[in-house]
């Protein structure tokens, strides 16, 4: 079975440790234990997996810091990456573009 | 025991390398410098586009860059070749390295004729420091003797899991026996300024994180504003975005894990030598070529540069060591990459894969050469401009 890392345990995502399909189901290790996920879209390795669902503009966690925010809803098991997540650091200036 | 066998110098720190830079004051002595180099074995050159022309702090840049250069402990002694009538003076250049108590030679080609004559006194210059350098042997030195380079490029997602936290594990180490440490790549350190600036020691050093990651960041914003220049606005690159980053902020993250965990002594500038032992920042752009010529003009004996995608540069006189946390792209360009961290990915401790990682900077420390070295790789000396 695929797995996952959630890094730090404040994380919404965990990152892939092989590419899965969609649908195919990933453990996810979270320090505490073991968590199960259903993949719902194809991710590649070392890409993001969203452990929980998340509202547009939500703080999107790894590290236990916020990487940037939710561009659109997310659900649990959703590929997260650049077409759903933003972040405007050293674009200040650009400010909603970013979203677009 | 934690030693390597290094080369002792008039002062500062012991080189892990023992040869000869020529070093041309301006872009126009490059092909003389680089003739010179050609007929010494032992001698390398560092030719360069910079040295005339410019004002301001980009000369200054380009001045404080070769001096710290010249002075690296891994050089025994250097060359300055200069035309003449350029702006950073063969002179300047020859007493600000001469000033770090090693041989120092000079000459400018306008004073001595032409090319061929120019070409003819350099490479008499250079033997005589080969010949000379050829009579010293390695001694032992300890940990605290050694300042590590601190470097990522062609991230991936394994590097802030696997081989960013191997190196820190290395820096804590280094550090905690009385070592240095430095890392730069300001451009890359956009998100995760408020977690360095907490690892200050003291309120001054927080400021100058603060203000050092502050600055780059204004700048990267007035870059990448206005509707013309959106495709070119990415602050991460494709092989980045491929390997799974989403975001600049990210990135950082990952990158910070390379310096460890202890506090931070002070922030360094482009050309300036840490003032004693700790971890320091480097104000430095994250250009790969930049930032390893930022950390060797720092004085950086050796860098240990992560890599998740996979790079085969190196630096001309200065071990690069590759290390990378992703098992594909290890056994894709094996004899590219000195160390596998990927055993981490797959569950093995933090602290049994830098312990071997130690060692390997200690054998490189001590002469095994890095593969960058061994496959002749010299890409990554770049003057930084503004």
């Amino acid at each position: 079975m695929a797995k996952a890392l959630k890094i730090n345990t404040r994380d919404n995502v965990g990152v892939l440790l092989e590419g899965i399909r969609s649908g195919e189901t990933v453990d996810v290790m979270t320090g505490e234990g073991v968590m199960q996920l259903e993949a719902r879209q194809e991710i590649p390795f070392g890409h993001k997996i969203a452990l929980a669902n998340l509202s547009a503009d939500q703080p999107i966690i790894k590290y236990g810091e916020e990487i940037g925010r939710a561009r659109t809803a997310i659900l649990a098991g959703d590929w997260i990456h650049l077409h759903n997540l933003y972040c405007r650091r050293g674009h200040e200036d650009r400010g909603e573009q970013d979203k677009r | 025991m934690n030693t390597f066998q290094g080369y002792r110098r008039a002062q500062g720190l012991p080189g892990t390398r023992n040869v000869v830079a020529v070093i041309p004051s301006v872009f126009c002595a490059n092909t003389v410098a680089r003739r010179i180099a050609e007929q010494v074995d032992g001698a390398m050159a560092f030719c360069h586009p910079v040295g005339c022309s410019q004002v301001g702090l980009d000369l200054e840049l380009t001045a404080r860059g070769l001096k710290g250069l010249g002075r690296h402990p891994n050089f025994y002694g250097v060359v300055v070749v200069g035309l003449g009538c350029e702006r950073l003076q063969a002179r300047e250049l020859a007493e600000g390295i001469a000033a770090s108590g090693k041989p120092v030679e000079m000459l400018v080609i306008q004073e001595e004729g032409d090319t061929l004559q120019a070409i003819a006194k350099g490479v008499a210059f250079a033997c005589r420091l080969v010949e000379e350098a050829s009579r010293q042997t390695r001694e032992a030195f300890p940990l605290s003797e050694l300042s590590l380079g601190l470097k990522c490029g062609g991230t991936d997602a394994t590097s802030g899991i696997a081989a960013n936290p191997a190196l820190g594990w290395v820096t804590d180490r280094i550090c905690e026996a009385g070592g240095r440490a430095i890392f730069t790549e300001v451009t890359e350190l956009i998100g995760a300024e408020q977690i360095l600036a907490g690892r200050a020691v003291n309120p001054k050093v927080a400021g100058q994180i603060l203000s050092t990651i502050g600055n780059i960041e204004k700048r990267l914003s007035a870059a990448t504003t206005g509707a013309e220049m959106q495709h070119r606005s990415a602050l991460i690159s494709p092989g980045n975005q491929d390997g799974g980053l989403t975001s600049v902020v990210e990135k950082a993250l990952g990158g910070i894990y390379k310096a460890g965990t202890g506090s931070i002594s002070g922030c360094l500038g482009y050309g300036e030598y840490p003032a004693g032992p700790g971890l320091y920042l480097l104000d430095c752009v994250g250009h790969d070529g930049e930032a390893v010529t930022g950390l060797v003009a720092s004085g950086c004996q050796e860098v240990v540069f992560t890599t998740g995608r996979g790079t085969p540069t190196g630096f001309p006189g200065v071990p690069v060591i590759k290390i990378t946390g992703n098992r594909a792209t290890y056994d894709r360009m094996r004899f590219n990459l000195d160390f596998n961290a990927g055993g981490i990915v797959e569950g093995r401790p933090i602290a049994e894969v830098g312990a071997e990682l130690l060692e390997k900077v200690l054998r490189i420390g001590s002469g095994e050469p890095s593969r960058a070295e061994l496959l002749g790789h010299d890409e990554l000396f770049c003057i930084t401009r503004i």
